[in-house]
């Protein structure tokens, strides 16, 4: 081949390639990258959203340094990550394991079940936890007084000392579903030659589990564990449905505080502040955790 | 990972769920307890979608009297009540027609786009891989406020097409790399076949490539419905009008200004969730398979 036709067929092959990809590219370009990088505009700005703009210069961010309700929230966020690894990404190894090697007779009935919460809204599941939770007829409360725990019953989501464990449980226990779908696809894929090698080694489940399950599938715990933390600083809808970020802003994640502060105090270049701050951060944890289980991986080989 | 990897751990001594070792169809303790625990979990995940389902029959005088109880006299009319005063099918015409179009939108784009990364190779393609990449780490309420002013300017926003477009946006990212991903299986030399085959570019996509790629499609299209169906940021700041409001937005107007008739609502939230409930139990397998493609992609 000529290096005429060479170049001619790579200039074919841009020029299609541009053609293929210019709808996806155009899309994000005009709701994705334009608006985040308005966003980081207006950050600098105190705009109520309608009438012209003002340059503050980093007067936003000085509040924000300052704002407890922010700080509040971001430690909510972080409390939602580190509850899903244990109880979603862990938990739901666990229950894939059981399913896949302990008692697979069940395995597709239990995943059809565990599986009804991550398709259904957020903002169904949202509103029957808000009658579990319900100080006057909640179930919880109804279950409480059943078995004589009286004293233990109360408005589990108006309550500030409840209401993050209130939501944080509705969380963890709807999205399981999907962890232990994807651990269950994992541990499948694992060789049965390498399961026979540590039955004859003597192995019972619990080495198995540790020593050769997940060690055999460490690269979708890191996948996961990143899917965790991404989709914990993204998380909005249940809460905004089952408290508001409320009471008192006990329950508000980052998202919430954002919603609140853009469309309904009309500080639309302060919530542009919040925004554009947790991304820089969703990006910082983003890069420790990866780092962590870099570490955790070499130390255990 | 082999055997040495064994060897090196510690010894535990205490039994743990269903420690057999090799032996499986003898029912130990271990076994046992993992029965127990599952069943247990199961029951916690699935008692409050039973529950709801009982309760939206009873009467509201019934419901308070008791939470637990299984109702008497069954309130068909709840479900004609929920659907009236709630508008419920308003909104899921509204969902619907956001979806359909939102997932249509989607896959076109995606499998254009995941076909170009495995077949062409330009100096800018990794650029735009990276991009994308970043794009779906980004929440999506980032961008809320700047959108807004931007559909207000160009007249779109309260509509369901201002829904649309950031939809379709923020969806892409996973889409293109599920179609990526599944393009990359393809073998090279049918993709090379088509292409000299005197057919134009477009026309070897659309002719040969597309056709094989409709499982893709389709397990990219599901997971967009789940996602496009259940979605609820969007059309919270971007609609206003009742009579624009997707399903998500419109139950909670309803709950909201309804508190007192609860087995009605509860109702209205039972027929909410039964859309994805039928879907999900008719096409299970294309419904897990597209879940674990879209997240594991992540």
């Amino acid at each position: 081949m000529s290096i005429s036709t060479r170049s001619h067929a790579a200039r074919r092959d841009a020029r299609a390639a541009l053609l293929f990809l210019a709808p996806a590219v155009l899309f994000l370009a005009a709701f994705v990258a334009y608006p985040l990088l308005t966003a980081g505009v207006l950050s600098f700005h105190s705009w109520d959203g309608v009438s012209p703009r003002q340059w503050t210069g980093l007067a936003n961010y000085e509040r924000l340094l300052g704002d407890r309700i922010f700080w509040g929230s971001l430690r909510n966020n972080v409390l939602v990550a580190l509850t899903a690894i244990v109880f979603q990404v862990g938990v739901g190894m666990v229950i894939a394991y059981w399913l896949v090697r302990v008692v697979p007779r069940i395995k597709r009935f239990a995943m059809f079940v565990y599986v009804i919460p991550v398709v259904i809204s957020e903002i169904c599941i949202g509103l029957l936890w808000g009658f579990v939770y319900n100080p006057y007829f909640g179930l919880l409360n109804g279950f409480l007084n059943t078995v004589g725990l009286d004293e233990l019953a109360r408005g589990w989501l108006g309550d500030r000392s409840t209401a993050m464990p209130a939501v944080l449980v509705v969380m963890n226990l709807t999205y399981l579903g999907l962890y232990i779908l994807l651990f269950v696809a994992a541990f499948e894929n694992v060789d049965e030659a390498v399961y026979d090698a540590a039955a004859i080694d003597g192995a019972g489940h619990y080495r198995t589990f540790f020593s050769v399950s997940v060690p055999m599938v460490w690269s979708n715990v890191q996948a996961t564990t990143l899917l965790a933390v991404v989709s914990s600083f993204k998380t909005f809808s249940l809460v905004y449905v089952l408290t508001r970020g409320g009471p008192n802003n006990a329950t508000d994640v980052v998202s919430t505080y954002l919603f609140q502060a853009g469309f309904g105090n009309f500080e639309a270049g302060y919530a542009s502040t919040i925004g554009f701050a947790q991304i820089l951060l969703t990006a910082a944890v983003g890069v420790f955790v990866l780092g962590l289980m870099r570490r955790g991986k070499r130390g255990e080989a | 990972m082999t055997s040495s990897t064994i060897h090196v751990t510690r010894q535990h001594p205490t039994a743990v769920p269903g420690t057999t070792g090799r032996g499986r169809p003898r029912l130990s303790t271990g076994t046992a307890i993992v029965y127990l625990i599952l069943a247990v979990h199961l029951t916690v995940v699935v008692f409050p979608f039973l529950w709801m389902a009982y309760s939206s029959l009873k009467s509201n005088k019934n419901f308070l009297a008791s939470v637990w109880s299984l109702p008497t006299d069954p309130q068909w009319a709840n479900y004609g009540k929920a659907l009236g005063e709630g508008k419920l099918l308003v909104y899921a015409g509204n969902s619907l027609a956001v979806t359909a179009v939102s997932v249509a939108l989607t896959v076109a784009i995606a499998t254009a786009a995941g076909y170009a990364f495995v077949v062409y190779r330009t100096r800018w393609m990794p650029w735009v891989e990276v991009a994308m990449l970043v794009a779906m780490a980004i929440p999506a309420y980032v961008a809320l406020v700047p959108l807004v002013a931007t559909l207000r300017d160009a007249g779109l926003l309260d509509t369901r097409t201002g829904v649309v477009l950031p939809t379709v946006a923020f969806n892409l990212p996973v889409s293109v790399l599920i179609m990526r991903a599944f393009f990359s299986t393809v073998p090279r030399s049918l993709v090379e076949a088509a292409r000299v085959d005197g057919a134009s570019e477009l026309r070897a996509f659309l002719r040969v490539m597309v056709p094989i790629a409709r499982p893709a499609m389709f397990t990219t299209a599901i997971v967009n419905t789940i996602w496009v169906w259940n979605d609820f940021l969007f059309p919270l700041v971007l609609l206003n009008t009742p009579s624009k409001k997707t399903l998500p937005l419109g139950l909670t107007d309803y709950v909201g200004e309804r508190v007192t008739d609860y087995p009605v609502l509860l109702a209205a939230i039972l027929l909410a969730a039964l859309g994805s409930f039928v879907v999900y139990a008719a096409l299970q397998k294309h419904v897990i398979g597209g879940l674990t493609s879209g997240a594991i992609k992540q």
